[in-house]
C-alpha cells in the first residue's frame, strides 16, 4: 500500500503549504505572497505529497523555458513524516519533472550543516560544486551548491515532436517520435492558385490561416495523441513566402506558450534533407541534396545535418517547378504544370528539339558552376511554339507536336538538374545524392537521376513522394534531431525569414 | 467566466489578460511590422504579469480586423492555436466594434480624449452612451484607404450598435457618401487595444452575442490577376 501520493500543487493547497513552511523553516519561511507567486508562476513546477488528504511535504522547481537549467527552489517534509523516504520520492518526482521540461542540469542549495539532506542529494547523483559563505541568515550558515547532470533525452524515451510547415502553398502538420513518423497531414491551397497559373502569396497565406486548426486536429488524430503527449514544437521559419511563413510561426509560438513546450525554429530546406531520417533512421553524411520545387532549386552539400550545411548553388531566376508551370501555360495545359507535362510528354521524343541547358557552358563554370537558370529555357520553348504555330498557319510546316515539345523541355530540365547534382557529388568526393521537393514527382527526373547515379557509382536516395513535397513531418523530424542532440530551444522572438540561408539550420 | 486572453494585431501587437472585465495585464507593441517576432513573448509576458498559467485561460477573444492582411493573420493564428493548446474557447470580434465601444464610453464619461475627432462636433448625451450624431470609426487600411464602420450608440449591455460597415473606401468617398445622405457624424481613429477587445467580449457575453467566427476581415481580394494571354512572357517573334 502506498503511504502517500504525489501530485502537482494547486492554488487551494496554499494554506496547508504555508503551515508546513512555517513548521519546517521557522527562521526564514517564505511569505504567503511569495509562495503564492511561486505556485502560480509559469516557469515553476510545484509538487505536493498527500497522505490521508493532508499535505505532508512539498517541493518546487524553477525552469525558465529559454534555459536548460532547472533550480530546486524548496523541499519540505513534515516532521511527522520524516525517515520514510518521502524526501527522496519528492526529489525523484521533481527530477522527472525537470527532465520533462527539457532541463539538462538541476541546481540546488543545501545548508552546509545538514548532512542528512546532503547524503540524499549525493545518492541521487548530485555533486558539490561550490560553497556560498554565510548564505543562510540570520544564523550565517554556508550553503553548498550542488548540481545534477541529467542523462540526455535520447538515452531515455524518444521525444515526440510536432512540426508545422507553411512556407509556400501547403499547410503541413507532422508528428514524429524520435525518428519514427506518427502523422503527416497536408492541406494544400493548390487548387485556389490554378486560375492564376502559379502560387499567389496572399492566397497561400489566407489559406494557411483557414487550414491550421483542421490540419492540426487531423494530425493529432492520425497519431492518436493529444497535445499533452507532445514534448516539443518545431516550425519552419524560412526560407519561403514571408506572409505564409508568418502564419505558421505565430501559430507555433502560441501553441508553445499555451502548452509550455519548447519551440525549435528550423530551416525548411534542411527539413527536406532531414526527412530521410524517417525512412532510414538517419541521414548518411556527407551527402549532396538536390531540392527542386515550385519555389526552390537548390544544390546543398550536407556534411552534418545540424551543423554543416552549405549551399553549393541555386537558381538565379525561376525555380524548376515554376518553369514547368509556365511552359504548361504556353502549351495550353493546366496548373500545376509538372504532372501535366509528364502526361503530355508520354510518347514524345525527348531529343526532337534541342532546348538550351542554362548555365552549363564553359564560361558559366567559374561563377555559376552549381547554379541553375530556367528563364531562358522557358522563353526558348515559348518562341519555338510561336514560330511552329505561325509556320503551321501559313501552311509551311507540320502542326505543333505537343508531345515532342513537352518531352524535349522536360529532358532539358532533368538533364541540367541531374548533371549538376552528379557533378557536385563527384567534385566534392561525396558518394551520395538525395532528392527532395515536389518536382521529384517528375518521372523523368527520377529515371535520369537513377541512370546517371548508377553510372557514376553514387548512391541515390529518393524519399517517398509524400515526404518529398512540403510537409510538417520533415520539420518535426529535424526538430526531433535538435531535441535529441540536446540543443537549446529557440527563444520566442525569432521572426519569419523569407531568405533564411541554409547555413542557419536552427534559429535561436 | 474566468480569465480571458484578448489579442488584437490589426494595428500593432496588443495582448491583454482580463478577469471579470478588469485588465490584469496588458502588453502593447505599437510597431506595425513586428507582429511575428512579438506575439509569442507578448502572450507569455501577459500571462506572467497576470500571474496565471495558460490552462487558467477560459476564453480567447481575438480581433478579426478589418486590417491590412499580414499582421492581422498573426494574431488570429496565435489565438486559434493558443485556444487549442490551453483548452480554451475561441471567440472572434470585430476590432472596429471594440473601438466604438471604448469611444462611446469615453465620451459618455465626459472625457476630453476624443483626439481623433475630424468631422462634426456633436455633443454626447451625458451618461447614456449615446451621441446626438452617429460615430464613424476609421482605421488605416493603407493604399490611401480607410476601414470604417458607423455606429448609433450602445445597447443596454454596452454592445455598440453598428448601422453601416465595416467596409473599406477612400476617406473622401466615405465623407461624400455620408454628406450626400445628409448624415453628420463624429469620427474617431482611436487605435485598437486588446483591452478594448476584452471589454467588448464581456459585453457581448452578457448580451449572448458571442461568435466563434474568427475569419479575418480583409475586405479586399488578394492582389492577383489572372493571366490574360497565356503566352505573354515570351518576346514577340518576328518571323
Amino acid at each position: 500500500m502506498k503511504a502517500w501520493s504525489i501530485r502537482p500543487a494547486l492554488d487551494a493547497d496554499l494554506a496547508s503549504i504555508m503551515a508546513l513552511e512555517h513548521e519546517c523553516f521557522p527562521e526564514d519561511a517564505w511569505s504567503e505572497e511569495n509562495m503564492h507567486f511561486e505556485l502560480l508562476a509559469h516557469h515553476t513546477a510545484y509538487l505536493v505529497a498527500v497522505r490521508d488528504e493532508k499535505i505532508i511535504g512539498y517541493a518546487g522547481l524553477s525552469k525558465v523555458p529559454s534555459s536548460d537549467q532547472g533550480d530546486v527552489q524548496t523541499i519540505a517534509v513534515s516532521p511527522a513524516a520524516r525517515g520514510l523516504g518521502l524526501g527522496r520520492a519528492l526529489m525523484d518526482a521533481l527530477i522527472a519533472e525537470a527532465g520533462r521540461l527539457h532541463a539538462r542540469e538541476i541546481f540546488l542549495e543545501v545548508r552546509a550543516d545538514n548532512p542528512v539532506a546532503q547524503s540524499l542529494y549525493f545518492a541521487l547523483g548530485f555533486e558539490h560544486i561550490d560553497t556560498r559563505k554565510n548564505y543562510y541568515q540570520p544564523a550565517g550558515i554556508d550553503a553548498w551548491v550542488m548540481r545534477l547532470t541529467l542523462p540526455q533525452r535520447s538515452v531515455g524515451r524518444e521525444p515526440v515532436v510536432l512540426g508545422i510547415e507553411s512556407t509556400c502553398d501547403e499547410t503541413g502538420v507532422g508528428i514524429v517520435r524520435g525518428t519514427t513518423l506518427l502523422a503527416n497531414v497536408i492541406s494544400s491551397s493548390m487548387d485556389e492558385h490554378a486560375r492564376f497559373g502559379g502560387v499567389v502569396p496572399e492566397i497561400a497565406a489566407r489559406a494557411h490561416l483557414e487550414a491550421l486548426k483542421p490540419t492540426l486536429d487531423k494530425a493529432l488524430a492520425e497519431a492518436n495523441l493529444s497535445l499533452q503527449d507532445i514534448d516539443a514544437i518545431a516550425v519552419a521559419n524560412g526560407p519561403g513566402l514571408g506572409g505564409a511563413v508568418m502564419v505558421g510561426v505565430a501559430a507555433a509560438k502560441a501553441l508553445a506558450v499555451a502548452t509550455g513546450k519548447p519551440i525549435y525554429a528550423v530551416n525548411h530546406l534542411v527539413g527536406h534533407v532531414g526527412v530521410d531520417i524517417l525512412e532510414r533512421g538517419e541521414v548518411e553524411t556527407p551527402t549532396v541534396a538536390l531540392l527542386v520545387s515550385g519555389g526552390h532549386t537548390s544544390l546543398l552539400l550536407v556534411r552534418d545535418l545540424l551543423d554543416e550545411v552549405e549551399l553549393l548553388g541555386e537558381t538565379i531566376d525561376d525555380a524548376a517547378g515554376e518553369a514547368f508551370d509556365k511552359v504548361a501555360r504556353v502549351l495550353g495545359l493546366k496548373y500545376p504544370g509538372g504532372p501535366e507535362i509528364d502526361r503530355a510528354a508520354a510518347g514524345g521524343n525527348p531529343n526532337a528539339i534541342k532546348f538550351p541547358r542554362g548555365l552549363t557552358q564553359a564560361k558559366d563554370m567559374e561563377k555559376h558552376r552549381y547554379d541553375f537558370s530556367f528563364s531562358g529555357l522557358k522563353t526558348a520553348v515559348a518562341r519555338w511554339v510561336e514560330v511552329a504555330e505561325t509556320k503551321a498557319e501559313a501552311g509551311e510546316g507540320e502542326a505543333l507536336n505537343i508531345a515532342d515539345v513537352a518531352a524535349s523541355f522536360r529532358e532539358a530540365v532533368a538533364d541540367v538538374l541531374v548533371s549538376k547534382a552528379v557533378k557536385a557529388c563527384l567534385e566534392n568526393n561525396v558518394p551520395r545524392l538525395l532528392l527532395g521537393g515536389g518536382v521529384v514527382a517528375n518521372a523523368r527526373l527520377r529515371e535520369l537521376a537513377k541512370e546517371r547515379c548508377e553510372a557514376a557509382g553514387i548512391e541515390l536516395r529518393i524519399p517517398a513522394l509524400s515526404l518529398c513535397t512540403d510537409n510538417g513531418a520533415m520539420i518535426a523530424a529535424l526538430g526531433a534531431q535538435l531535441v535529441m542532440a540536446g540543443r537549446r530551444p529557440s527563444s520566442l522572438s525569432f521572426g519569419a525569414d523569407s531568405t533564411l540561408p541554409v547555413t542557419t539550420v536552427h534559429t535561436l | 467566466m474566468g480569465h480571458v486572453l484578448a489579442i488584437d494585431t490589426s494595428s500593432g501587437t496588443s495582448v491583454a489578460v482580463l478577469k471579470d472585465g478588469i485588465a490584469l495585464a496588458e502588453i502593447e507593441i505599437a510597431d506595425t511590422r513586428s507582429h511575428t517576432e512579438s506575439i509569442g513573448d507578448a502572450i507569455n509576458d501577459a500571462l506572467i504579469q497576470a500571474g496565471i498559467k495558460p490552462n487558467q485561460i477560459r476564453a480567447v477573444a481575438v480581433g478579426r480586423g478589418p486590417a491590412p492582411f499580414t499582421g492581422l493573420r498573426v494574431g488570429i493564428a496565435a489565438a486559434i492555436m493558443f485556444a487549442e493548446g490551453a483548452g480554451a474557447k475561441l471567440f472572434g470580434l470585430v476590432s472596429l466594434d471594440a473601438i466604438a465601444k471604448q469611444e462611446f464610453e469615453t465620451r459618455a464619461a465626459g472625457s476630453e480624449l476624443d483626439t481623433g475627432s475630424e468631422v462634426g462636433a456633436g455633443r454626447s448625451d451625458e451618461g447614456s452612451g449615446k451621441l446626438s450624431q452617429p460615430l464613424l470609426v476609421t482605421s488605416d487600411a493603407r493604399r490611401s484607404e480607410h476601414y470604417w464602420a458607423l455606429y448609433s450608440g450602445l445597447d443596454r449591455y454596452g454592445v455598440p450598435i453598428c448601422i453601416e460597415g465595416p467596409a473599406v473606401n477612400r476617406p473622401a468617398d466615405i465623407a461624400e457618401s455620408l454628406a450626400a445622405r445628409g448624415i453628420e457624424v463624429q469620427t474617431t481613429s482611436r487605435v485598437i487595444s486588446a483591452r478594448a477587445i476584452g471589454a467588448l467580449f464581456e459585453a457581448q457575453a452578457a448580451a449572448g452575442m458571442l461568435s466563434h467566427d474568427v475569419t479575418a476581415l480583409y475586405l479586399r481580394n488578394p492582389d492577383a490577376v489572372e493571366p490574360k494571354n497565356l503566352r505573354t512572357f515570351g518576346k514577340k517573334v518576328s518571323s
